[in-house]
């Protein structure tokens, strides 16, 4: 029997908006990948819309177009993988391995990439042409 | 993302329905707000329908925290579902914003 593998793949302006329907593709996709436990969606799903969230929050425009995101996720018998591109922005720099801030600290934000660290196997953040690249990649054991 | 607003005796009930995103955490920061400035500074905001929070959304709870805090009241979580468990757990901040099993039993102690 061959190997199961459902795609989605969704391209928008970097906007909330598009966070919001990427989010809608991974509901869409879990409904289909219904061999990946509910834990690894949950996690998986979190660490795309917070990599997703940091291109429309973080990511400046390397020229006077404006920025668009691009999504592609794939879940497989054991693996889950997403590429997010930052189409268009300058080239930049993000610390994929900074710690969670305390909780004592009260910090109001600075969460989003010692999450994705937590609930992802793998994280890297590379230059492509004009585009950064975010590949995140959670391995599970299948039910 | 979509909240209610009930004033009972001893706090104000605040629900929120649907994600905790980027663009629910701002209504979230708004309605918490004018609950505080309206002179009810003991909020509870029941998660029971919230089926995903983030990092932005957890920030915003925080900073509603302080707020109400600030105010010389509290705001305390009730009624968490795993998603947002997992996030308070990862994060930490369940030992700052402890969830509650329902709304009423928040501020039983006030």
């Amino acid at each position: 029997m061959p190997e199961p593998s459902v795609h989605r793949a969704r391209r928008g302006p970097a906007t909330a908006e598009t966070v919001d329907a990427v989010h809608n593709d991974l509901d869409g996709l879990w409904a289909e990948a219904d061999f990946v436990p509910e834990p690894d969606r949950m996690a998986f799903t979190l660490a795309v819309v917070e990599a997703a969230t940091n291109v429309v929050v973080h990511a400046v425009p390397a020229a006077e177009d404006p920025l668009e995101l691009e999504v592609d996720i794939t879940a497989e018998a054991s693996r889950l993988e997403a590429r997010i591109y930052e189409i268009g922005a300058a080239p930049a720099e993000v610390e994929v391995d900074g710690g969670m801030p305390a909780a004592e600290s009260a910090a109001e934000s600075g969460r989003g990439m010692a999450l994705i660290q937590a609930l992802v196997s793998a994280v890297v953040f590379e230059r492509r042409d004009d585009t950064n690249v975010w590949v995140l990649c959670r391995e599970y054991r299948g039910s | 993302m979509q909240f209610t607003v009930e004033h009972k005796p001893t706090f104000a009930h605040i629900t929120g329905t649907g994600r905790l995103n980027m663009v629910g955490a701002p209504k979230l920061r708004e309605v918490v707000a004018e609950v505080v400035s309206g002179g009810s500074n003991h909020v509870v905001v029941d998660l029971g329908g919230t089926e995903f929070m983030d990092s932005s959304g957890l920030g915003a709870l925080i900073g509603c925290l302080k707020l109400a805090r600030q105010a010389g009241g509290d705001l305390r979580i009730a009624n968490v579902r795993p998603q947002v468990q997992m996030v308070l757990e990862l994060t930490s901040m369940n030992r700052v914003l402890t969830p509650y099993d329902t709304a009423d039993e928040a501020f039983r102690d006030a």
